[in-house]
């Protein structure tokens, strides 16, 4: 299947968050209590209630006051660290590039919201018995609530919420070349009106995200990381540490083995050799 | 023939109980570990398993040794005192252990440097563990995630040492036949006479001529 993603044209975000009512809804998230500070930003952070926020900035340039907002969400990564750390196997590549999870498969290690390099996994952990379950954004793939593998009741193929919702068009969803093509090409517009860093993140990043970010301003203006990885840990772990493993343990018990016949044969031998002997 | 007592009842019984959190441990701890048996830790069931019996393999030595600093302390100092015989038993393992007897292996004291190797494993690695593990027990969103990252790594890197040489004590204990009365004695705690000074000829010395170390 082609790879799907979602673009962002930060240009078009008039952050009216219908997004993330949108998400909730079709999601069966619930609400969570917001806390006022001193902006209309809010819910206060992702958590397993809230997949998607939008991150309220504001840049202050030689007296140029600019209000930046960020989509705060899974950015669905051609190399997640969460899928390639998750030990029972519930973070899996949805067939369209997407990262989705399987909730009967997770055992709240949290090893995803420690590793993802976007801090997007959220789990509400019980300290002491270490009990939860991770949630994060699917781009409505969720098993039961799947959205976008399906057509609605009047044939229309359906999209993720959040982009079906957005009245301005700042979401967009399809094919994922397609979309770096739209948004390269806006990219250079921006380039050609005097935004000079104006950037098509995600292209590239982590493997290729499969939300794309349409930026006039380098990344880290807009409060996203400028080069997100898999983090060496992870990796030193699963492609050093496990295999080590592996080897280590079978060639110790088959030493062992080894070892413990060529005794007994010997030993075996010099009690015969004893008992002929006296 | 003749027995002499290798492991008190206290130690036998710490050592059986530790046998058990480990093995807990061990097997849960797989689970995160090896990719197949992923499915077992769905749920998190046995992730609460890890963490009693976290507790246990902590509290059990801990107990033993309000019990019995004296003797735990002689252990740990054993487990670190190095020396010529090591070296001797060194040259001759190699050979001795295939069941050869071509180099000589050097009386020993009341642990071989093998057994020696063992315990400095069973020290370090148990500490680097627990306090691995309570950092991710106890230290999650508390720690930078960047600490927490190597943490689990160093929690895996401490697993696969101990877990290799633990194959080493639990085949040498139980089926290696150059140590027939190895798990006979950490059962009922005695070893027979010929076995202690065939195989721990210093500690053998020390305690039959009464002598206090």
């Amino acid at each position: 299947m082609a790879n799907k993603a979602i673009l962002f044209d930060a240009t078009k975000c008039t952050a009216c968050r219908g997004c993330q009512v949108a998400c909730k809804s079709w999601n069966e998230r619930e609400a969570v209590k917001t806390t006022c500070q001193g902006t209309i930003e809010n819910p206060p952070d992702l958590s397993p209630q809230t997949w998607i926020k939008m991150e309220f900035r504001e840049v202050g340039n030689n007296g140029d006051l600019r209000w930046l907002f960020t989509r705060r969400a899974c950015m669905h990564c051609t190399d997640a660290a969460c899928v390639k750390v998750c030990p029972t196997g519930a973070l899996f590549y949805h067939s369209l590039g997407f990262v989705s999870y399987d909730r009967g498969k997770c055992s709240g290690c949290g090893y995803c919201s420690q590793f993802c390099p976007f801090n997007v996994p959220r789990l509400n952990t019980n300290r002491v018995t270490g009990k939860g379950l991770m949630d994060k954004c699917t781009a409505c793939t969720t098993s039961g609530l799947d959205r976008i593998d399906n057509v609605d009741n009047v044939g229309n193929e359906l999209t993720p919420a959040c982009v079906k919702t957005c009245p301005t068009g700042a979401l967009t969803y399809g094919n994922r070349d397609e979309l770096i093509t739209t948004g390269s090409a806006k990219v250079q517009q921006l380039i050609v009106q005097g935004r000079k860093k104006a950037y098509l993140y995600g292209e590239n990043e982590a493997g290729g995200t499969h939300v794309l970010y349409v930026l006039d301003d380098s990344p880290s203006v807009y409060g996203i990381v400028e080069n997100p990885k898999v983090p060496v840990a992870a990796t030193a772990w699963e492609n050093i540490v496990k295999p080590a493993g592996y080897a280590i343990a079978g060639l110790a018990a088959l030493g062992l083995l080894m070892n413990v016949m060529v005794a007994r044969i010997n030993l075996r031998r010099k009690e015969k050799k004893e008992k002929g002997g006296k | 023939m003749q027995d002499v007592e290798r492991y008190s009842k206290r130690a036998r019984a710490q050592h059986w109980l530790i046998v058990l959190c480990s093995l807990l441990l061990a097997i849960t701890g797989l689970f995160l570990f090896v990719s197949w048996f992923g499915p077992a830790a769905s749920g998190g069931a046995s992730r609460i398993v890890h963490r009693v019996a976290a507790v246990g393999f902590v509290a059990v030595p801990v107990i033993y040794m309000i019990l019995n600093p004296k003797s735990s302390l002689e252990w740990i100092k054993e487990a670190f005192t190095w020396g010529k015989a090591d070296l001797g038993w060194l040259k001759a393992a190699p050979t001795y252990y295939f069941g050869f007897d071509i180099i000589p292996m050097p009386p020993q004291e009341r642990s071989n440097s093998g057994q020696k190797m063992w315990m400095v494993v069973v020290i370090t690695m148990g500490i680097v563990l627990v306090v691995s593990g309570g950092i991710m027990w106890f230290g999650k969103d508390l720690v930078p995630t960047g600490v927490f990252q190597w943490t689990v790594f160093t929690h895996g890197v401490a697993f696969v040492i101990a877990g290799a040489m633990f194959l080493v004590h639990i085949i040498l204990g139980t089926i290696h036949p150059r140590f027939s009365e190895a798990l006979r004695s950490i059962i009922g705690g005695k070893v027979s006479v010929h076995y202690a000074q065939s195989h721990h000829g210093k500690w053998y010395d020390r305690i039959s001529s009464g002598k206090k170390e």
